[in-house]
């Protein structure tokens, strides 16, 4: 008895609405950034079950998985680097309180 | 005596260990917890990538997510300075309404993503050559621009967080 491929997108699912959940919810712009990344990996998990569960013939699914990581790791470093130097203007990490550019 | 119950089982326990995690990073009132956790989610979906057979994404799902994101993240915790305030303000004030709203959405679509059946499964063998030869190959080119991207991304991480302020640079020329 193998799992479904129906489980793994549901997780998939799941974690993704956990990260956007967070992403609406919360009002630290770090764990803002933390619940982008949940949301990532979520899309990562459903892109390489259906690349390996879904009966295609070559495996493209991982290779967007690769991509992903690459996008992942350059959004984190300008992300924190953003909030560092909004940071230092200010120190404030709400989000709600970086309101400089509010016209 | 077969093992066939060990896949749905560990699958379940790395399933849990993915929800349980992603929603203490955002219940989670510590950020510092908040993030390790968020590490630990990310092992456990590395778990998922070997049970799906795709062994070299999981290994790169440990290097880059659990090694060089969190590492990332903790430092940028370490900077920011988010004191301790009454639990109120750890949420925004349109909590309820985004709650509602994600829900409304999420519960279709998870119902939905089950109706999705697997293929028969395939002849055994790891996912690196298939991967290989689709990123050398078709995906040449998208590749070196990700390796552009990259690069970019570092200059402008560096260039944001880089102070330019004229006496400490002299300070520094001093020393």
């Amino acid at each position: 008895m193998t799992v479904p491929l129906g489980a793994y997108v549901a997780v998939s699912a799941v974690l993704f609405f956990i990260g956007c959940a967070g992403v609406l919810v919360r009002r630290n712009a770090v764990v803002i950034l933390m619940c982008v990344e949940l949301m990532l990996n979520a899309a990562n998990l459903a892109l390489v079950a259906f690349s390996r569960k879904y009966g295609s013939i070559d495996e493209r699914g991982s290779v967007f998985v690769v991509f992903v990581f690459v996008i992942a790791a350059a959004e984190v470093a300008v992300g924190l680097a953003i909030i560092l130097s909004a940071y230092r203007n200010r120190p404030v990490v709400d989000v709600d309180q970086i309101h400089q550019m509010k016209g | 005596m077969t093992f066939d119950f060990v896949e749905p089982v560990v699958f379940a326990l790395l399933a849990i260990g993915v929800i349980a995690g992603g929603a203490a990073v955002v219940l989670l009132s510590r950020i510092t917890a908040g993030a390790l956790l968020m590490a630990f989610t990310f092992l456990c979906m590395a778990g998922m990538f070997v049970l799906l057979g795709a062994e070299t994404i999981a290994a790169f799902q440990v290097l880059i997510y659990v090694g060089a994101i969190t590492v990332l993240i903790l430092y940028g915790v370490m900077f920011t300075k988010f004191g301790d305030r009454p639990r109120a303000l750890f949420f925004q004030r349109q909590t309820p309404l985004a709650v509602v709203f994600v829900a409304a959405v999420a519960i279709p679509v998870a119902l939905f993503s089950f109706s999705f059946t697997s293929a028969p499964p395939r002849p055994g063998g790891g996912d690196l050559p298939a991967l290989a030869t689709s990123v050398f190959t078709d995906f040449a080119f998208p590749f070196e621009i990700a390796s552009v991207l990259l690069l970019a991304a570092m200059v402008g991480a560096i260039v944001l967080t880089g102070r330019d302020d004229p006496e400490e640079a002299a300070l520094r020329r001093r020393r």
